[in-house]
């Protein structure tokens, strides 16, 4: 899968300031990519469009060859589930933490015994299938953010965004979490993150794109 | 005693029946307006002055549409059980929106994003962002069966107090007090009371149960 920003300008409804401006970045399958900036610098905004949440208020998104804004609602649908976006706080569903996880392949269509059984692999990865039967909302913040990435994770999407996936998490879940990340990117899954707090390098070769003000400023090749 | 009995139980059926038709649009329109960035505030504005409708006029342009000589004649409504229903369904219309559009706003935009980035569908996207504030939803939907269940204009005008058949607890009390049975309209105005305040109790129990799980 390839996602393609063109000349991307992003404005918040009612706002006179530009978040982003003038993107254009190609977001691949089987790759890293780390989004870098200060606070305010756009990585979130970034994220949301180059995941298909936004719309841009100028420029294109090209989706393996199609424009995605001009597409179809179906279409647009069927291209969305092969991404995934993780907000930096939690967001979860009512229900348990099995519930949560094996929605995504149910509004796919998959049966709930193997959404199930799927999810409960998928969280075990991360060592908290211990807690599949639990309400979300007895969780911590650390175990809410690792079931949001196990849902997005067991989607198995061509490319997962992520946003401060590592902030709320200690040194053992980041370790788990790095690990999951690296089996899946071994398997061909592109990941974009933005990220302050993981060392370049712990997922292997990438991409680094530094934000100012919504501008690209740098982009690096990191073996 | 029977018939006391049988007219609760119709009230209860057709102002429940009123609530169920107008929980089926007025939902999607509540979650419609939240997405809707031109115009939402002149839509809230005109849908929340509509939820002060006096039933009474309701009543006559309904009769009027119903009535043999008027557009829908033809349907043979008036004076039916199904034309309270309509009515009923019609004034509640706007109270359900306007509370399942105050219960949706604060975490749809989080809800529908999260939806949208899982891969749901325009439908599914709905069905989550409802889903998740249901007991907010369901308490103006209850809201809405107690407007409907102690309103009197529509079931008066277009109901027509048929015994057996259209009479409902208002229209049985307004009745029965200018016949001077005060006992039987006292009995009737009680049972409306209790079931009306069941329903207010219900809803803020639900509402302190949510707060609690939020807050958890």
């Amino acid at each position: 899968m390839e996602i393609k920003l063109i000349g991307v300008w992003y404005r918040y409804g009612g706002s006179r300031e530009w978040a982003l401006k003038e993107v254009s970045i190609d977001l691949r399958s089987a790759e890293v990519v780390y989004v870098d900036g200060h606070n305010g610098s756009g990585k979130t905004t970034l994220l949301k469009i180059a995941s298909l949440l936004y719309q841009p208020s100028k420029g294109h998104i090209i989706v393996d060859g199609e424009n995605f804004w001009g597409l179809d609602e179906g279409r647009r649908t069927s291209i969305r589930r092969r991404v995934v976006y993780v907000h930096e706080k939690p967001v979860l569903l009512n229900g348990t933490v099995l519930d949560n996880v094996a929605y995504g392949l149910q509004i796919r269509g998959i049966s709930r015994d193997k959404a199930l059984e799927n999810s409960m692999k998928v969280l075990s990865m991360f060592s908290i299938d211990a807690l599949a039967h639990t309400p979300v909302r007895k969780l911590s913040t650390g175990q809410a953010q690792l079931v949001a990435i196990a849902r997005a994770l067991a989607v198995e999407p061509d490319i997962l965004f992520l946003d401060e996936p590592f902030s709320n998490l200690d040194r053992e879940r980041r370790g788990l979490l790095i690990s999951t990340l690296n089996r899946f990117r071994s398997a061909g899954m592109g990941i974009v993150l933005s990220s302050h707090s993981i060392d370049v390098g712990e997922l292997g070769r990438h991409r680094r794109i530094v934000l100012e003000n919504g501008e690209v400023i740098k982009v690096y090749e990191f073996e | 005693m029977a018939e006391v009995f049988n007219t609760i139980v119709r009230s209860v059926v057709v102002s429940g029946a009123a609530t169920a038709l107008a929980s089926l649009w007025s939902i999607p329109l509540a979650y419609t307006l939240i997405f809707r960035s031109r115009g939402s505030v002149l839509l809230e504005a005109i849908i929340e002055t509509l939820v002060g409708v006096p039933t009474v006029v309701l009543g006559l342009l309904l009769y009027i549409l119903f009535s043999s000589s008027g557009p829908l004649g033809f349907l043979g409504l008036l004076y039916t059980p199904h034309a309270i229903i309509i009515g009923e369904s019609i004034l509640v219309t706007p109270l359900i929106v306007s509370m399942g559009y105050r219960s949706l706003r604060g975490t749809a935009h989080l809800y529908y994003e999260l939806a949208l980035s899982i891969g749901a569908d325009r439908i599914q996207r709905m069905r989550i962002v409802v889903g998740q504030s249901l007991p907010g939803v369901v308490a103006a939907c209850i809201t809405g069966f107690s407007r409907a269940i102690g309103e009197l204009g529509i079931a008066m005008m277009v109901g027509g107090n048929i015994t057996g058949y259209t009479r409902v607890m208002t229209t049985a009390i307004a009745l029965e007090v200018t016949k001077g049975n005060f006992e039987e309209a006292i009995i009737l105005g009680v049972t409306l009371l209790l079931i009306t305040i069941s329903i207010s109790v219900s809803v803020k129990l639900i509402s302190r149960v949510w707060m609690i799980w939020r807050s958890s």
